[in-house]
């Protein structure tokens, strides 16, 4: 018992120096938060996150002196904050929907990355980049209406491949995300069973399949799951060297996501709603100029309030963020640089902040 | 000796009879504040919880748990398959670990030569200090895999007459959703009993064995009927950490909220693990509804914690009167 005794004192003793520390920690840090230069707050989208906290955020504040500290806590939550105004801006892979526009109370969303999402599978014997497919079929799939790989639809798409005889386990994301938005909102153009059925948001009733926790859950469900089809942000396609699956535009190429064919989706737009609407440019039109075009390209899109106290810093963050030299800066993290014709809007969007 | 106030009346102190010194006083604030602090907190975080699901239970009121759509896009949910996920993980976890737990707990303290008692005593308690994100990433890169290719197949062949042995595709399932839980309640349930074993009269074990029995029949003659009470409570708090753990199981299960279906080797759903998936993202009705979720949690954990208390409390009731 007295042993015992003491174990209990140290440990107290221990517990009690662990929150003072804590406290004092937490306490200076605010101290020093509050001595520097302008902040600029944001959370949202995981999606840019590598980008604004990763480069335009160091660089921002060696070359302004205005410090941007950015949480990835997802899109929906990002929302969320900015339209309770508890952060300086929001950062949100899908636009913002009516009610959420009405609620955020003269928000403004300007587009101010662009990347995109792709389909990835594991079939035994089947390497990357060899297996073909519409958005129809694709559609069909994630309905649970094809559940095998050696499908007619399916093999007449891919002559000359040997598609097994294999049940088709069909991966999406379990948590809300950008890159779900992007897939629905491909796969409502495209399918209008599923527009109805199903519909396009960063979280929606799926009909099969199981769910992977972010871009990590999806490719590991993948990875081991032979047999198994998924879509994963093309970043994260790319550094790890997933099978990606081609998909038919309409130009009619069979085409996969990289820098070149996202540019050339937002490339093939001809005209930007002017006011705040968000721009999707999945499925995008036949152009002879553009035949390349990837299917699930998407603007990710930065929300501000129209009138704030830090207005005029959030104004010239943003302008800088569209710069040609800070778009070409995050192209290694598999972001294509926005048009002209969507930077010109953008710049007008940004106007309308106070 | 007695202290008297200036009335000549001896002072009511919680220690009356002696001196009130500072000491005492400082100890019964500081513990008074943390009790009352606790409980303050317990009823702060029921009124939150009860407040952020109004929007959805008056949307929605008893047939959120009965339904199983959630579908942001139409605003219709319903967490009865959530429900159903929850419930057999956590009764299905239970069943598998407790036998396991109290096999461990046995071999250290009956069994075991004694220089492997310390190393394996550690080790099982450290099995319960592994961050359950570490176990979940285990989960879909080894477990679930294993289970898929070699153990579901031949349940399935074996025993696919019953519904719950389906036929299984993928390693993101309710069963190894089951197994993962197991593995994180087996060192709760096996230390708590060990120390129970370990309270049992040597007196007691000696007679029996001098009696002739067996060791096992010593075991269920004189063990386990001692340490009930100690046991069902040990299954309890067991119970409890499968119900609440999220991480792990929103790696493993598969995040099917679909139709409840009797197929343990398909997807499913938790009540935690969604809650934890699905928080970052929601909004309005859907993150009402959420937290309707939590407040199922929170019921659930509630009668768990009732329930040990009451079998606490009988079987101390009934070994009161034998002895």
């Amino acid at each position: 018992m007295p042993r015992n005794g003491k174990a209990l004192r140290i440990t107290l003793v221990v517990a009690a120096a662990a929150l003072l520390g804590v406290v004092a920690v937490a306490a200076a840090s605010a101290a020093g938060a509050k001595s520097s230069a302008t902040t600029l707050t944001g959370a949202g989208s995981s999606l840019v996150a590598p980008a604004v906290s990763g480069v335009w955020g160091p660089a921002y504040s060696s070359a302004h002196g205005v410090n941007v500290n950015y949480s990835s806590i997802g899109s929906g939550k990002g929302i969320a904050a900015i339209t309770a105004r508890t952060v300086d801006f929001g950062a949100s892979d899908a636009p913002l929907t009516q009610p959420q526009g009405a609620a955020c109370n003269g928000c403004v969303q300007v587009p101010w990355a662009l990347a995109g999402t792709g389909p990835v599978e594991n079939i035994p014997g089947i390497n990357g980049l060899q297996l073909k497919l519409t958005g129809a079929v694709l559609a069909k799939i994630y309905l649970g209406q094809i559940t095998n790989w050696d499908d007619p639809a399916i093999k007449a798409l891919n002559k000359g491949l040997n598609l097994p005889n294999k049940s088709i386990t069909v991966v999406h994301r379990s948590d809300g995300s950008g890159d779900t938005y992007v897939f629905t909102d491909y796969l409502s153009k495209i399918s209008k069973t599923w527009a109805t059925k199903v519909g396009k948001a960063t979280t929606v009733n799926w009909p099969t399949g199981i769910g992977g926790n972010g871009n990590a859950g999806v490719s590991a469900q993948v990875n081991s799951t032979p047999g198994s089809i998924g879509y994963v942000s093309t970043f994260y396609v790319v550094q790890n060297h997933l099978h990606m699956v081609r998909m038919l535009n309409r130009a009619g190429h069979y085409v996969y996501p990289s820098v070149k064919s996202i540019e050339s989706a937002a490339r093939a737009l001809k005209k930007v709603p002017s006011k705040t609407a968000g721009i999707s440019i999945t499925d995008p039109p036949k152009t002879k100029k553009y035949a390349n075009a990837w299917v699930m390209a998407t603007f990710t899109y930065i929300i501000v309030p129209a009138n704030s106290a830090k207005g005029a810093d959030l104004r010239s963050f943003i302008d800088w963020a569209l710069e040609p030299a800070q778009q070409q800066s995050i192209q290694r993290l598999i972001f294509a640089p926005l048009p002209k014709l969507v930077v010109n809007a953008a710049k007008q969007r940004v106007k309308q902040i106070q | 000796m007695s202290t008297y106030d200036a009335t000549g009346n001896a002072t009511r102190r919680p220690f009356s009879g002696r001196r009130v010194r500072p000491g005492d006083l400082i100890l019964q604030v500081v513990a008074g504040l943390a009790a009352l602090g606790s409980v303050v907190l317990v009823g702060l975080i029921a009124y939150k919880v009860i407040e952020g699901s109004r929007l959805s239970l008056s949307t929605f009121g008893l047939s959120f748990l009965t339904t199983t759509t959630w579908d942001p896009v139409h605003n219709q949910f319903g967490a009865a398959s959530l429900i159903f996920g929850t419930v057999v993980t956590s009764i299905g976890a239970l069943i598998l670990a407790t036998p396991l737990a109290l096999g461990v707990a046995l071999f250290l303290t009956e069994l075991a030569p004694s220089w492997i008692r310390g190393p394996v005593t550690a080790l099982v308690e450290t099995l319960a200090a592994v961050p359950s994100v570490v176990i979940g990433l285990w989960g879909i890169i080894v477990l679930g895999p294993v289970l898929r290719d070699d153990v579901m197949p031949k349940l399935h062949s074996g025993l696919g007459f019953i519904p719950i042995f389906g036929p299984s595709s993928t390693g993101a399932t309710i069963f190894t959703a089951i197994v993962v839980l197991t593995i994180m309640i087996l060192p709760i349930i096996s230390s708590i009993s060990r120390e129970l074993f370990l309270g049992v009269p040597s007196e007691l074990k000696e007679a029996a064995l001098g009696l002739g029995t067996t060791r096992w029949e010593m075991v269920r003659g004189v063990i386990f009927p001692y340490a009930r009470g100690g046991i069902a409570a040990a299954m309890i708090l067991g119970l409890g950490r499968a119900l609440g753990e999220a991480i792990a199981v929103a790696q493993v299960i598969g995040a099917f909220n679909g139709p409840i279906h009797a197929n343990f080797f398909g997807p499913g759903n938790t009540l935690a693990a969604w809650i934890a998936t699905e928080f970052s993202n929601a909004a309005g009705l859907e993150l009402s509804s959420l937290f309707y979720c939590a407040l199922i949690l929170l019921v659930f954990s509630l009668l768990v914690n009732l329930l040990a208390q009451w079998i606490v409390r009988r079987v101390a009731k009934k070994q009161g009167l034998a002895q």
